[in-house]
């Protein structure tokens, strides 16, 4: 089919209502990058893209730009500019200064407990640091549990001695575990997550670091795209401390993915 | 003339932010959230009608540009109508994923190819061309702006158009032919020609 031909078909390609055969063709023709259609078809893409701009203008609401940058590990960083997120992201900063200029100024008054005071204040921003570190990660797992496909999986509700939990796997958005029962580590060993690809000589793909809480339990939050097509089970191994690029030890959790993916 | 010419001079602000993007400064993407945010959601909230669900998707587009924007070419390359291009191709996957209607992924990935998006308009979505557009569309007769919101906004095939407009295919397919040709002679010195 020639390019004349095509040429009636390109605004309808863009907006993704072409029919066969004239949508192969088309395809084909880029494809090899073709002089005509390529420059045809862009635009009507800029033809599609203005009916986009069309729409009614709404406001998100001033979370999602935070949650945005957040998913990207960006929170601390663009807290330095922008002003949305610097609001919301060094408020513990501000007060702890504060609390450390008042600490201060009593610590002055009472001169000898100056110093008992000056550390409260550095125990206080630590915390409040912590914290704000804690409140990225849950960001990161909320959107991936209220991603529209996300994965579920269950693991150990089979076995008398658990680890029991569930994982939670987004195909952009990442992979979260949630785990309870997990058995001491020494203290130079670590939990690795890996996702394990199917078939034969895939290597497992290291999914990131992480301890459990004193009572067994452990939330860990992996970003990031996951070829979910590729994926067969997200498991977890016990490694030394720095991790492992593959697994050494026999996993202590194996949570098969389904295969039907978005 | 005047978008043509603007194009080939107000595009080195969005070059310099395509290459930041791709050197991985996390502040770019908060940049081009500011730039972008409100019309990818806009144009997410009239597809799938509701707040929390827009959000979610739009988080879901700027998460893929920040992981696909090595494939757009930074001398050359449109980042914004790539982006409304990921962000309506996402919304138009999760309306046929909710509503259990047949997945079209191929061919909307490919409009979402970034390549295709080389030597655009760099500000095509951010001058007054937005405002054109939406004089476009409400100068179109109402059976012809309808097809438009349609194909556009729901991801309708021109078959399910005829079946939800209760029209034979034959009239769908006129009307998307005029309404594409009076949404050209009204825009016609907003695209690049």
């Amino acid at each position: 089919m020639n390019c004349e031909t095509l040429r009636e078909h390109y605004d309808l390609y863009a907006l993704g209502i072409a029919e066969e055969p004239e949508r192969s063709e088309i395809r084909s023709h880029l494809d090899r990058g073709c002089d005509t259609c390529v420059p045809g078809v862009r635009r009507s893409l800029e033809t599609a893209a203005l009916i986009g701009a069309s729409a009614s203008q709404a406001e998100a609401s001033p979370q999602l730009r935070r949650r945005i940058l957040a998913s990207i590990g960006a929170e601390d960083s663009a807290a330095g500019s922008a002003p949305q997120v610097r609001r919301s992201s060094w408020w513990p900063v501000w007060a702890a200064a504060l609390v450390a200029a008042a600490l201060f100024a009593i610590a002055v008054y009472l001169g000898m407990e100056s110093q008992r005071y000056a550390e409260e204040a550095a125990g206080l921003r630590g915390e409040m640091r912590s914290q704000t570190a804690q409140i990225g990660r849950l960001t990161e797992a909320f959107a991936i549990l209220s991603g529209p496909r996300t994965i579920e999986a269950s693991f150990g509700g089979a076995q008398p001695r658990p680890p029991q939990g569930k994982v939670f796997v987004n195909p952009t958005r990442g992979v979260l575990l949630i785990a309870s029962n997990l058995p001491r580590t020494s203290a130079d060993k670590i939990y690795e997550m890996w996702i394990i690809r199917k078939g034969q000589g895939a290597k497992p793909l290291p999914a990131g670091l992480f301890q459990s809480q004193d009572d067994g339990n452990a939330m860990h939050v992996q970003p990031g795209n996951v070829d979910v097509a590729s994926a067969a089970a997200i498991a977890v191994t016990v490694e030394n401390q720095a991790g492992a690029d593959q697994p050494t030890t026999t996993p202590l959790i194996v949570a098969p993915i389904a295969s039907s993916t978005p | 003339m005047l978008p043509l010419i603007l194009a080939l001079y107000a595009s080195p602000e969005e070059r310099a932010l395509i290459e930041r993007l791709q050197r991985r400064e996390h502040q770019a993407l908060a940049e081009l959230y500011d730039r972008y945010g409100r019309m990818a959601y806009s144009v997410i909230l009239r597809m799938v009608r509701d707040k929390s669900t827009a959000e979610d998707l739009v988080q879901e587009t700027f998460l893929r540009v920040w992981n696909r924007v090595q494939s757009i070419d930074a001398a050359k390359g449109a980042v914004g109508p790539w982006l409304l291009a990921i962000a309506r191709n996402g919304a138009i996957d999760y309306l046929r994923s909710s509503a259990g209607r047949e997945r079209n992924a191929v061919e909307l990935n490919e409009t979402g190819h970034a390549p295709l998006y080389g030597e655009m308009e760099a500000e095509i979505l951010l001058s007054d061309q937005a405002r054109r557009a939406r004089a476009a569309m409400d100068k179109l007769a109402p059976n012809y702006r309808t097809v438009m919101e349609l194909a556009y906004f729901e991801g309708l095939s021109q078959s399910e158009m005829s079946v939800r407009m209760g029209q034979p295919l034959g009239t769908i397919k006129t009307w998307v032919r005029a309404a594409l040709q009076c949404l050209r002679d009204e825009l016609g010195t907003a695209v690049s020609s």
